[in-house]
């Protein structure tokens, strides 16, 4: 009895492995057809902000192959949800690399990207992930300090060392301006992890550099919790600048706990921690200085949002659904991808290292379609970072109504130094 | 009881060396080489999927063999293998980048800094047990994470470190095919030692101490060497299975070794089966595959229209989750006594077959 269960079960397994096969046997016979693999996490530990950057990258696929695909090339995808767990990304990886001949790559965060860094360069395979880490930048490991060049990684979007800085940059402006006398004093906030930690030095740095005073950094938890006790470090150390670099409950249950204890320093989120959402979870706070990459989903009079919404209605046929600039960014994350495989078909077929070449064929580039909403990017073969513009934006809710508005526009030099950093 | 009836008849044993041998007969030893001579196949059959899911299996079931001797045969507690099987993963990458030790060797070294690393947290397993020592030793699940993401000259701090190839003979193994081997080898080296340690008079001594520890220490059994032993034994596998990792994946982040993949390394074997050397390898087979197995179901649906939608697609992946808790708890309920243990049973139904009583 019991080894006839289990025939069952082995052979209900069998079967669907064979529908698997023989769905992915068929893709590959097809002749014109290039596979895009797709990681993303919604149910996982970064769930929370990983569902509007999976859906912006998921409808801007689907949108592409409804609309021509690449050139004629149909643009075939799987979109995996790896719930942030990295051998289920590597498994993935390996599984698109073997039976899909995949090309190119959306991915996610700090964990599937760092995990893939070298599978991804010899297998030439670019990955577009949603980790901004500064490391990722360096292709050639031209910076000494870079510890793995990663060659094939790719992002929309300046690294989060970059957003730091350009919003240190603004802080220092902002002190002067509100007539603050001494030196400011910054702080980072956050866990001891590697996505908070990612800008950690070279924003101190360079905030150091601009006469901040630097504290030692506060560890906050990525889980939310009661962060009085930190608040109240904060309190004392006269924190002026806080430099936020958790995300959603956690930074929500920590400027509410700040609040409470009135240490309200201007606060600099980090672009994951700063949107809409975030702002009207928190209800009331002032000062809420956030970076973003894109236009914002209610902006008028801006040419490419028709695109935008669009792309939305792949998934939201009515198109009434209210889109984060998360979910934007995954947009652009896929058309950059798009443009640069166009450009690899004409210029000797859809490889990797040729769409990797294309990204680098243009310089100040925009999607076509997206204009206003994508910032004009620039990547060279020893320098990914391809924007180094930050748009700041000052957000501010007083029960639950959010406004948001735009305060400056930083353009970083391209420091030897910073790179890969 | 399974395992008297599957000697064949007339064959007895006369001494204690014909008692402890590995392979119970002849059958099962021969059985077991040609399991690994096919599995060496793999590669030339299936595809790149398929010999990656072994890699991932040869380290993860390399170190939960080691959580196995630690629970399953010494009864003690951790919840902290994941902490040692990253300390492992960063501790053979920093001894090859610093003293440039062929990975090789830097592998077994890494285990045993592990094994060191592993003691000091064992150390309160010679006063405490239960409950307090599991909590004692997710101390050093925590320490060691913080270790991980702040000891810049040993991890690289939060930008992690690279760790090179295995090079055999100036031969560089960089895609998984040679991989494979590699994982292979150490995979039946680690597992045949652990086989054998059990045979010995510490292994003896371990299951002493987990069965009755009093009675083991009237019996002369010092209780707190082999506690530390165990401990010492468990983390050089969770080291040497971590180092693989690293080595595999080329680049090791702080990020990876969360207390989720030490309940991880628990699941594996408890569901495979504590105190089972064969038994760890089944429950380690069956976690790596088990959402793999989920996934393609979900994907195999996507042949009908209707689960095509986003809605869809974004549930099933909900429902995809669930159900890998699911069939975890199903298997606790229905078989708690792991997959060890239900193999010998299917051995026995057809040793015996068809008439079972």
């Amino acid at each position: 009895m019991k080894t006839s269960k289990g025939d069952v079960v082995m052979k209900r397994l069998i079967a669907a492995t064979a529908m698997v096969a023989t769905g992915l046997s068929f893709s590959a016979a097809k002749a014109d057809e290039v596979f895009v693999g797709h990681l993303m996490d919604i149910t996982g530990a970064t769930g929370f902000i990983g569902k509007f950057y999976a859906d912006g990258v998921r409808d801007a696929l689907s949108y592409i192959n409804t609309h021509g695909g690449i050139d004629g090339t149909v643009l075939d995808s799987e979109s995996v949800d790896y719930a942030y767990k990295v051998p289920q990304a590597i498994a993935n990886y390996k599984k698109w690399r073997s039976r899909n001949n995949m090309v190119a790559m959306q991915g996610w965060g700090t964990g599937d990207t760092e995990a893939l860094i070298s599978f991804v360069a010899q297998d030439e395979v670019p990955v577009y992930s949603a980790s901004y880490s500064g490391h990722l930048t360096d292709p050639t490991a031209k910076n000494p300090k870079t510890a793995k060049p990663a060659p094939y990684n790719f992002f929309y979007g300046a690294s989060y060392s970059d957003a730091c800085r350009a919003m240190v940059q603004w802080a220092a402006e902002d002190w002067k301006q509100s007539g603050g006398s001494g030196k400011p004093i910054f702080s980072h906030i956050g866990d001891n992890h590697p996505y908070p930690n990612a800008p950690k030095e070279a924003c101190a740095e360079y905030a150091t550099e601009l006469g901040f005073e630097v504290t030692a950094p506060v560890v906050v938890s990525m889980k939310p919790g009661d962060f009085k006790a930190q608040c109240l470090t904060m309190k004392e150390a006269g924190t002026n600048y806080g430099y936020l670099g958790n995300l959603g409950p956690s930074v929500v249950s920590l400027v509410k706990s700040c609040d409470t204890v009135g240490a309200t320093p201007k606060w600099l989120a980090n672009i994951w921690a700063g949107d809409y959402e975030t702002l009207k979870t928190i209800g009331d706070v002032e000062n809420y200085v956030f970076p973003a990459m894109t236009s914002f989903w209610t902006d008028e009079g801006v040419p490419g949002m028709d695109l935008v919404r669009e792309i939305s209605k792949m998934s939201d046929s009515s198109g009434s659904e209210f889109r984060t600039h998360h979910y934007i960014r995954g947009i652009c994350s896929a058309y950059y991808m798009k443009e640069a495989m166009e450009w690899a078909k004409a210029n000797g077929g859809i490889t990797g290292a040729n769409i990797k070449a294309g990204m680098y064929a243009r310089q100040m580039w925009v999607p076509k379609g997206l204009e206003g909403v994508c910032m004009e990017a620039t990547w060279t073969a020893e320098d990914h970072r391809g924007i180094n513009t930050v748009n700041i934006y000052n957000g501010s809710a007083k029960g639950g109504d959010v406004t948001v508005k735009k305060i400056t526009t930083v353009t970083l030099p391209r420091r030897d130094d910073w790179l890969g950093y | 009881m399974a395992g008297f009836s599957m000697r064949p008849c007339g064959d007895f044993r006369t001494t204690y060396r014909q008692d402890t041998r590995i392979f119970d007969t002849t059958y099962v030893r021969n059985a077991a080489i040609l399991g690994i001579v096919a599995v060496a196949l793999i590669p030339f059959v299936l595809d790149g999927y398929y010999v990656n899911l072994f890699i991932q299996i040869s380290y993860f079931a390399i170190a939960a063999l080691g959580l196995n001797i630690l629970v399953g045969f010494t009864g003690q507690i951790s919840l902290g293998h994941a902490a040692f099987f990253g300390f492992g993963a960063f501790a053979s990458a920093w001894i090859n980048n610093m003293t440039g030790i062929p990975v090789l060797l830097s592998i077994p070294l890494a285990g045993l800094m592990t094994a060191a690393v592993g003691m000091l947290f064992g150390l309160p397993a010679a006063r405490i047990k239960g409950l307090y020592l599991a909590i004692a030793t997710l101390a050093a699940q925590f320490i060691l994470e913080d270790f991980f993401a702040r000891a810049d000259w040993f991890t690289g701090g939060s930008y992690g470190a690279a760790a090179n190839p295995i090079n055999v003979f100036g031969y560089e193994i960089l895609d998984d095919f040679s991989f494979f081997y590699v994982a292979l080898f150490f995979l039946v080296v680690m597992y045949l030692l652990g086989t054998n340690l059990m045979r010995t008079r510490d292994g003896r001594a371990f299951v002493a101490v987990r069965d009755h520890y009093l009675s083991a220490e009237i019996m002369g059994i010092n209780l707190t060497k082999y506690r530390l032993m165990s401990f010492a034994i468990s983390s050089f596998y969770a080291g040497v299975g971590g180092a693989m990792y690293g080595h595999y994946l080329g680049f090791v982040s702080a990020e990876g070794f969360t207390i989720l993949l030490s309940i991880q390394f628990l699941g594996m074997i408890i569901i495979g089966g504590l105190g089972s050397v064969k038994g760890t390898l089944m429950g380690t087979v069956f976690m790596v595959l088990l959402p793999e197995v989920m996934e393609s179901g979900v994907s195999a649906l996507s042949i009908f229209e209707w689960a095509n939608s986003t809605a869809v697609t974004d549930g099933l992946a909900y429902i995809k989750e669930m159900a890998i808790g699911l069939a975890i708890i199903l298997f606790l309920i229905f078989e708690p006594d792991g997959l060890a243990h239900r193999w010998k049973q299917i051995r026995a139904y057809w040793k015996l077959y068809p008439f079972s009583y």
